[in-house]
């Protein structure tokens, strides 16, 4: 029997929802994954009572980053591969920003791999949600890090030859504090994990697998169907326990488990800052002339 | 004016430096005014070293390499002290088997009449319960003999800069007096000491390098996040306000790369904080691209490029004003930027907070050059204003945030300028869009939008140019006998010049441009038009700042005084310029 709490809560909140519709056209694929993640994304943030004025939606460049004018509210669109260091910025300049940010596996995994690691291991409070299809969609279709291999892509038409990068294997190698994982064509679900990412007080990493019916036309929707397993289904399973958590991800092409597959709540970056301890401003509230004297004392 | 100039020298990791600041400090606090550069290899240990402090009763802020007395810490020190100490000049040093192992020793010391005290600090220092490297502290009690200063001063230095281990003070200090007491034949009645005539009560000085009054530049003008990746000579600036993070609160960040300090900076700038980000010229390269993201979404961005030679690596610990080109063109696409400069601590201290109000009010990236000279010489300048310069955030005033619309963001003005307000703090949401965009910041392709757009954004270059200061003239306005046009530490060398040849009734002036781009130039259109003799200056090979003035003003230089070799200006670099075209 399907839950449709959410849904009825959101029936409730039709203006709300409305509130981050734009007149903006979209410009994706129709299946595009992006649309239900998209969708996903606006009901969570309504489901959580955060306005468009109130979040700070940060997108990195591909195909996930067309949306950043398709969703009303403060966004950017920045650089490719560089969204979790510039959401982490905005978070450091005004750690009270709702902040989340979106990224695809092209800008994750290989243009930008080593901010993802370090925002990792600080664990900068953000959300961030990872579109993962598997493919560079905007640059129509060559393959990416996380590309099966054997599979032609324009470019490596012998398939890529560097083996397939296990994201969740490499993310969970980090000790990170929350990671998620969903599939485009559940919106439902997408909406849960994104609702939990944005509760979880530190660096909350959300990956949703998203078919690409254009450009990967090797894993359509029911390829991953076929695979998925809802973690709820699981009765044994335990997101705490971190090695076991890392044998259920390990194989991708049999069984692909979905829901907040792993979390350890612990002090984030913010919170570990020993200096800032006692300050209960921003620093975005602290831009004003700020007394040396004391300081220019060491010189004299 | 008076000049004595001090060199220790020795091999890098001698401690030399902690040497060379306690005798700065005590003379700073004698009432000498001082500036003064330290030389090292991108060693830990090894390598020749120095510490080159220059001395006067009255400011100054140019280096001279004439060197009055040397301590030669070791064997490369006292080979050192031979080869550059002036004619008739002082060595002192512990190196007992020096004449064994240097050539041609009394040659040298016969033909440039050196005074030579040799001390024999390792029995001294052992003597009196100290270490070998307390050979250092015997020498300084010595020079303090040669210079005729109070030893009280010293050390009371000695004793503040041990405090945190105090058990070293009284062996350092009982090193310090056997070494004032110790005397050698050739210190006799005909001996002359240096007699160096104090100005007592400097209260109101600050003894400091430029990229700490950078840093407290930066500070009083509430920048509240720094991010860097560590990268000599810029790195001090991470470890000062890493140091003094607890008093002042700032968040800090030390990031995985350039990419990632500088795309935070962006970030924090975006949220509405001032964040700072420093690194030297490779790192600025990496940060090219997130410069071109700030232009594009009107967001400012602040970036400090502490200039050493390159390509690539270079002379990492040295100088240079090599990256003038890469400042003014680095990036892709057409947009708005101002490059500014800085010459010593006193502008370190007071165009970092003009490049905050820059950045803010026109909305576009500043790009700061400074250079390694200017970043690690320290020199006796005035103690900091507070207050005076006001921050300017650009942004609209509480009362219009509720009425704003979005598509005010990016609005199509004369000026350029379209009004700015921060993320959250209004109803009216935008996106700051890294694609070309219309006014509420909505992607567009259309060709009318792009031109109109891109336009707009160009126009802050006109807005810019005409709110800018003029370059500012040293010296004589007009008439002068030989004139300079340069840029950064260039200045102080000349500074220095224009009051030593004032005085021989020489007049000498000098155009210095804090503002390299947008570029000024009707003011040295001007200056040739009433100086004969102008030279341009600059610290790098192919004269890139002079070169563009030149092409822009449509007015040459008599010629260029150009040097690549990693160090700065020194007062003999004009002086032999001067010389030779007096002569003529």
């Amino acid at each position: 029997m399907p839950d449709f709490t959410q849904t009825n809560e959101l029936i409730a909140k039709a203006n709300e929802f409305a509130a981050f519709e734009t007149k903006q056209k979209h410009t994706w694929c129709n299946g595009c994954g992006d649309y239900g993640i998209l969708s996903g994304l606006t009901r969570a943030l309504v489901l959580e009572e955060i306005t468009p004025d109130k979040v700070m939606l940060c997108y990195d460049v591909g195909c996930n980053g067309n949306a950043s004018d398709k969703i009303g509210g403060y966004t950017i669109h920045g650089l490719h591969g560089r969204v979790t260091a510039l959401a982490a910025g905005i978070k450091l300049g005004n750690p009270k920003l709702e902040v989340i940010a979106s990224a695809g596996d092209g800008a994750t995994f290989s243009e930008g791999i080593n901010h993802l690691i370090h925002a990792v291991r600080c664990d900068y409070p953000i959300t961030f949600i990872v579109h993962n299809n598997n493919n560079y969609g905007l640059t129509i279709g060559q393959a990416s890090s996380t590309t099966k291999q054997h599979y032609a892509m324009n470019g490596s038409p012998d398939g890529p030859i560097g083996d397939t990068l296990n994201t969740l294997q490499l993310v969970l190698s980090l000790n990170p504090s929350f990671v998620a994982r969903s599939f485009s064509g559940d919106v439902e679900h997408i909406t849960k994990m994104i609702r939990a990412g944005i509760n979880h007080p530190g660096f909350s990493y959300i990956e949703i697998m998203q078919a690409c019916p254009t450009f990967n036309k090797n894993t359509p929707q029911e390829w991953y169907w076929d695979k998925i397993r809802y973690i709820e289904n699981i009765p044994e399973y335990d997101p705490t326990d971190i090695w076991k958590v890392r044998k259920y991800v390990d194989n991708l092409d049999t069984e692909l488990v979905i829901g907040v597959l792993y979390q350890n709540i612990k002090p984030h970056f913010v919170e570990r800052l020993e200096n800032r301890k006692e300050i209960k401003t921003s620093p975005s509230e602290e831009v004003f002339h700020h007394d040396i004297s004391e300081l220019m004392q060491d010189f004299m | 004016m008076q000049r004595t100039v001090v060199k220790i020298s020795g091999e890098n990791g001698m401690g030399l430096s902690s040497v060379g600041e306690i005798i700065q400090k005590s003379l700073q606090k004698l009432g000498f005014y001082i500036h003064s550069e330290r030389e090292f290899p991108s060693t830990i240990k090894g390598g020749k070293a120095c510490n080159n402090i220059n001395i006067s009763d009255e400011p100054i802020y140019g280096l001279s390499e004439t060197i009055d007395i040397c301590i030669g810490l070791d064997r490369e020190g006292v080979k050192d002290g031979l080869n550059t100490l002036k004619q008739g000049g002082i060595l002192i040093h512990g190196f007992e088997r020096w004449n064994k192992i240097i050539k041609d020793l009394p040659t040298i010391v016969a033909e440039k009449e050196l005074k030579v005290f040799l001390i024999p600090a390792r029995d001294i220092a052992l003597e009196n319960g100290g270490s070998l490297i307390m050979v250092n502290t015997v020498l300084v009690g010595f020079l303090w003999k040669v210079l005729n200063l109070d030893l009280g001063v010293l050390k009371d230095k000695i004793t503040q800069q041990f405090r945190k281990k105090p058990t070293l003070i009284d062996v350092n200090i009982a090193c310090l007096e056997a070494g004032y007491r110790y005397t050698t034949p050739e210190y006799n009645e005909t001996f002359q000491p240096i007699n160096l005539q104090p100005k007592p009560n400097q209260e109101n000085t600050l003894l400091i390098d430029g990229n700490t009054a950078l840093a407290l530049g930066a500070l009083q003008g509430g920048m509240r996040n720094y991010v860097a990746y560590p990268m000599s000579p810029s790195t001090s600036i991470l470890v000062y306000l890493a140091e003094t993070s607890h008093k002042t609160g700032i968040s800090i960040k030390q990031a995985e790369d350039e990419i990632t300090a500088v795309q935070i900076a962006l970030g924090a700038m975006h949220a509405g904080s001032r964040a700072l980000v420093s690194t030297s010229g490779g790192g600025y390269d990496l940060m090219t691209e997130t410069v071109s993201l700030a232009a594009m979404i009107e967001t400012p961005l602040v970036v400090v490029n502490v200039q050493r030679p390159g390509p690539a690596t270079g002379l990492p610990t040295w100088t240079a004003q090599g990256d003038v080109n890469l400042a003014i063109h680095s990036s892709h696409g057409e947009f708005a930027r101002v490059v500014i400069s800085c010459s010593d601590p006193r502008d370190a201290y007071t165009n970092i907070q003009h490049a905050f109000n820059i950045a803010d009010v026109y909305q576009v990236p500043v790009i700061f050059l400074t250079e390694a000279t200017i970043g690690m010489s320290q020199t006796t300048v005035p103690i900091f204003e507070q207050n005076t310069i006001p921050i300017e955030r650009g942004l609209v005033s509480e009362s219009e945030l509720v009425d704003l619309k979005s598509e005010y963001r990016y609005e199509i003005t004369d000026t350029g300028i379209s009004r700015r307000w921060l993320p959250t703090t209004s109803p009216a949401t935008y996106f700051a869009n890294g694609d070309e965009h219309w006014t509420s910041g909505e992607l567009t392709e259309d060709a009318d939008k792009s031109h109109t757009m891109l336009a707009k954004r160009l126009r802050k270059m006109e807005t810019i140019l005409a709110e800018l200061p003029d370059p500012e003239i040293f010296g004589v306005k007009s008439g002068a006998d030989i004139s300079f046009v340069g840029f950064g530490s260039s200045k102080n060398a000349i500074e220095d010049i224009i009051h030593l040849y004032k005085k021989q009734g020489i007049s000498v002036n000098y155009l210095h441009y804090t503002y390299l781009w947008p570029l000024k130039t009707s003011r040295f259109i001007e200056f040739c038009a009433n100086n004969a003799f102008v030279f341009g200056v600059e610290g790098n090979a192919t004269g890139q700042f002079i070169t563009m003035l030149e092409e822009k003003s449509g007015v040459k230089c008599k010629a260029k005084l150009l040097k690549w070799d990693g160090r700065p200006f020194y007062i003999e670099d004009m002086e032999g310029l001067i010389q030779l075209n007096l002569k003529k």
